[in-house]
C-alpha cells in the first residue's frame, strides 16, 4: 500500500513535468495577454488595429483566460487579413473558417471554390473602373526602418594600408624638419598591424637661431637629420564615431605606434671652414594617432610620433690645431638624448578597396 | 527523503528560472536589456560650464609660461557657446636658456657688444595673466569605445575671439640706463650720439597687449555634468619676448625712419587640460 510520502513524491515529479511542458510551450515571455492598445500598434494600420481591438474587446468581454475562437465581422476579418500583425491575420483565418462551421472549431478541410465563368470575368474587366491614384502619402518611419547594431562601416582584417604623409618638427625651436614619407602595413586582424616606414627631411631655421647669434652673440649647434627608417606596430584601443552638424556620422578611431629604426643626423659647423660629419641613428619611435574613415578604400590620418635617439653635436672647440677634421671632431662629439616630436597627416590607401562581412547581420 | 526532494525541486526550478539567458549558450552583456534607439547623450543647451584648468606653453622660446585659471562658458545651443578664459601663470627658463645664461659674460661691456647675464635676464618679458573672450563652435558630437568596455561620449568645438595678456618686465634702471635709445641727444651744447647699444635699452615688452585668440580641443564627458577637457589655445598679439634687438637697426624700440619696430604679432601657443563641470547638473530629457 502506497504511503502517503510516496505519493508526495510521486505529485511532485508530476508537477515539475508539468511546468516543463508549459516552458516547452513557449508563451509569451511576461505570461500575459498583451491588451488591445499594444496590439493596436503592433499592427501598425489603423483599420487591422480595429479589428484587432474589436476581437481583443470581444475577448476581454468573455471575462475568461481560455483561448476562444471569435466569428469576426465582415469589414473587421478582411482588414485583419490585411494587417501586417500576424495576430490579426491568423485571427481572420480562423474567424473565416469558423463561419464556415459555425460551431467555432477549426476546419481544417479547404473550401470548395466555385467554378470560373470566363464570360463574366472579361465584362467584369471591362467594366471595371480604374483606381484613382491619389496623392502619394509619404508613411513615417517604423521601428522596422531602425536597425539596432550598426555595423562597422569600415574593416581592417587583411588588407595592406598605403600611408603617404607629411610631417613637421613641433619641439625644436632653433630648426623646422619637414618631412615627406610613407609607410606600408598589413593589417592582421582589425586591431593589429604591422608595417613599414620611411622619411626624407629638409629644414628651415627659425628666428631664434638668428636671434640668439645676433644678439646673444652666440652661435647655435644644431643638427639636421636626413632620412628615417622604421618598423612599426600599430594597435587600435579606441573606436568610436561622431556627428558632424547633426547630419553626417563619422567614424574614426584612435591608434597607439611603437617601433625601432634607424635614421641618419648631420652636424651643420658653425664655422663653413670646418667639415661637419654624419651620424647613423637607432631611432625607436612611439606615437598616437586619428584616423577618419571617408569611404571603404580611403581614410585620412594624423597624429604625433615621437623618435628618439642619442645624437653626437660638433664640440664646441674647434680650431685650426683641435677638433679640424671630421673624425676628431665625431670623436669628440657631446651626445644628447632627443625626442624629435612630429606631426604626421597623410591620406590611406587601402586594399583590397572593398569588403563583404560574411556574418549574418 | 522529503527534505532531498525539495531540495531537488527547488533546484530544478532554479534551473528553469534561468533557462532564457542560457537557452541557446550565448553570453549577454548589459546591451541586450538596453533600449534600443537612445537619446543624445550630450545636451548642453541652456547650461553653464565651469572648467578650471592649468595651462602651459607650447615650445616657447625663451620661457616657459605655467599658470592656472578657470575658463566659463555659456551654451546657447548644443553646437554653440559664449566665453571667457583667464589664467594667471609664472615663467621657468627654457633649456635654450638655461644654455646661454652661463657662457655669457658676467659684468656688462659695451666693447663686446655681448649682454652681461644680468642684461639677458632682465630683458625677458613674463607674462603673469593672460585671457580670452570668444565665440565656441562644436560641430562633432558622439562617442567612443575604449578596448570595446568603456563607452563615452565626446565633442570636438573650434573657438575664436579677442585674446588679453598683461606683460611686465623688471629691468633694473641700472641695467636699462640708455636715456634715447637709438637716437642722439643733447648733453647741455654737446649731441652725444646714439650708443649704438641694445643691451642697454629698455626692452619696451611689457604693458597690456590685446589680439587675436584661437582654440581647439575636445570634450570627453564623464557623466550628465562631469567632462575632462583638453585644448591647444593660440594668443596671438605682438611681443619681443627677449626684449633685444630684432631688427637690427641696434636699439631696441619702434625706429622712427623706417617704422618697424622690434615688437611684432606673434602666436603664443598653449596646452590645457581641465575638468568640465555643466550647471544645471541634471538634463532634462524626454522619455
Amino acid at each position: 500500500m502506497r504511503t502517503i510520502r510516496h505519493r508526495s513524491g510521486s505529485l511532485l515529479v508530476v508537477a515539475l513535468g508539468v511546468a516543463l511542458a508549459g516552458t516547452a510551450v513557449g508563451g509569451p515571455k511576461k505570461g500575459k495577454k498583451p491588451p488591445a492598445a499594444e496590439k493596436k500598434g503592433k499592427a501598425g494600420g489603423t483599420a487591422a488595429g480595429s479589428a484587432e481591438g474589436a476581437a481583443g474587446g470581444t475577448e476581454g468581454a468573455s471575462g475568461s483566460d481560455d483561448i476562444e475562437i471569435d466569428q469576426p465581422k465582415a469589414g473587421a476579418g478582411s482588414a485583419g487579413g490585411g494587417g501586417a500583425g500576424g495576430g490579426g491575420g491568423a485571427g481572420s483565418a480562423a474567424g473565416g473558417a469558423g463561419a464556415g462551421g459555425g460551431s467555432g472549431t477549426i476546419d481544417m478541410e479547404e473550401e470548395e471554390k466555385p467554378a470560373g465563368n470566363l464570360e463574366q470575368e472579361l465584362n467584369a474587366t471591362q467594366t471595371q473602373q480604374t483606381v484613382k491614384a491619389g496623392e502619394v502619402k509619404k508613411t513615417p518611419l517604423s521601428w522596422k526602418d531602425i536597425l539596432v547594431v550598426v555595423r562597422k562601416p569600415f574593416l581592417k582584417l587583411r588588407r595592406t594600408e598605403l600611408f603617404p604623409f607629411v610631417a613637421i618638427t613641433m619641439n625644436d625651436n632653433m630648426l623646422t624638419h619637414y618631412t615627406i614619407g610613407g609607410e606600408f602595413a598589413y593589417w592582421l586582424t582589425d586591431v593589429l598591424a604591422v608595417g613599414v616606414e620611411g622619411q626624407y627631411y629638409t629644414h628651415n631655421f627659425n628666428e631664434p637661431f638668428d636671434l640668439v647669434a645676433r644678439q646673444a652673440r652666440r652661435l647655435p649647434t644644431v643638427n639636421q637629420y636626413n632620412w628615417s627608417a622604421a618598423l612599426d606596430f600599430h594597435y587600435v584601443p579606441v573606436y568610436g564615431k561622431f556627428a558632424v552638424f547633426d547630419r553626417k556620422l563619422v567614424a574614426w578611431e584612435v591608434f597607439f605606434t611603437a617601433g625601432v629604426g634607424a635614421g641618419q643626423s648631420e652636424v651643420i659647423p658653425r664655422d663653413t671652414k670646418y667639415p661637419g660629419f654624419t651620424n647613423f641613428l637607432i631611432m625607436p619611435n612611439a606615437g598616437a594617432a586619428f584616423r577618419f574613415f571617408l569611404a571603404k578604400w580611403v581614410t585620412i590620418n594624423f597624429g604625433i610620433r615621437d623618435y628618439i635617439f642619442i645624437d653626437k653635436f660638433e664640440p664646441t672647440d674647434r680650431s685650426p690645431t683641435m677638433n679640424s677634421t671630421a673624425s676628431e671632431a665625431q670623436d669628440h662629439a657631446d651626445s644628447s638624448l632627443i625626442n624629435n616630436i612630429m606631426f604626421q597627416i597623410g591620406i590611406s590607401f587601402w586594399l583590397p578597396t572593398s569588403f563583404e562581412y560574411t556574418t549574418f547581420r | 527523503m522529503s527534505n532531498k526532494l525539495s531540495l531537488l525541486a527547488a533546484l530544478i526550478g532554479v534551473a528553469f528560472v534561468n533557462q532564457d539567458a542560457r537557452a541557446d549558450g550565448r553570453r549577454l552583456n548589459s546591451l541586450h536589456t538596453d533600449v534600443a534607439v537612445r537619446h543624445r547623450r550630450l545636451l548642453v543647451a541652456n547650461r553653464f560650464e565651469l572648467a578650471p584648468l592649468f595651462e602651459s606653453t607650447i615650445n616657447p622660446e625663451f620661457q616657459h609660461v605655467i599658470g592656472g585659471g578657470a575658463k566659463l562658458e555659456y551654451h546657447l545651443g548644443d553646437m554653440l557657446s559664449i566665453g571667457v578664459v583667464g589664467v594667471g601663470s609664472t615663467q621657468l627658463h627654457t633649456a635654450l636658456t638655461d644654455r646661454i645664461l652661463p657662457t655669457l659674460e658676467s659684468n656688462a661691456d659695451p666693447a663686446t657688444r655681448e649682454p652681461s647675464q644680468t642684461e639677458f635676464s632682465q630683458h625677458l618679458n613674463s607674462m603673469p595673466v593672460h585671457g580670452a573672450a570668444y565665440l565656441s563652435l562644436t560641430p562633432w558630437y558622439g562617442k567612443l569605445a575604449a578596448f570595446s568596455a568603456a563607452y563615452v561620449a565626446f565633442d570636438f568645438y573650434f573657438q575664436a575671439g579677442v585674446s588679453y595678456a598683461q606683460l611686465i618686465n623688471n629691468c633694473d634702471s641700472s641695467v636699462c640706463n640708455d636715456p634715447s635709445p637709438g637716437m642722439a641727444r643733447m648733453q647741455g651744447a654737446e649731441t652725444i650720439p646714439a650708443d649704438n647699444n641694445p643691451n642697454n635699452d629698455d626692452p619696451q615688452n611689457g604693458g597690456t597687449r590685446i589680439g587675436l585668440y584661437l582654440g581647439g580641443g575636445i570634450h570627453v564627458f564623464l557623466n550628465d555634468f562631469l567632462a575632462l577637457d583638453l585644448t591647444v589655445r593660440d594668443y596671438a598679439f605682438s611681443d619681443n619676448p627677449s626684449g633685444a634687438d630684432y631688427n637690427a637697426d641696434l636699439f631696441v624700440g619702434k625706429n622712427p625712419t623706417t617704422g618697424d619696430d622690434d615688437n611684432r604679432f606673434l602666436h603664443h601657443l598653449f596646452f590645457g587640460a581641465g575638468v568640465s563641470i555643466m550647471i544645471p547638473f541634471t538634463v532634462k530629457r524626454t522619455p
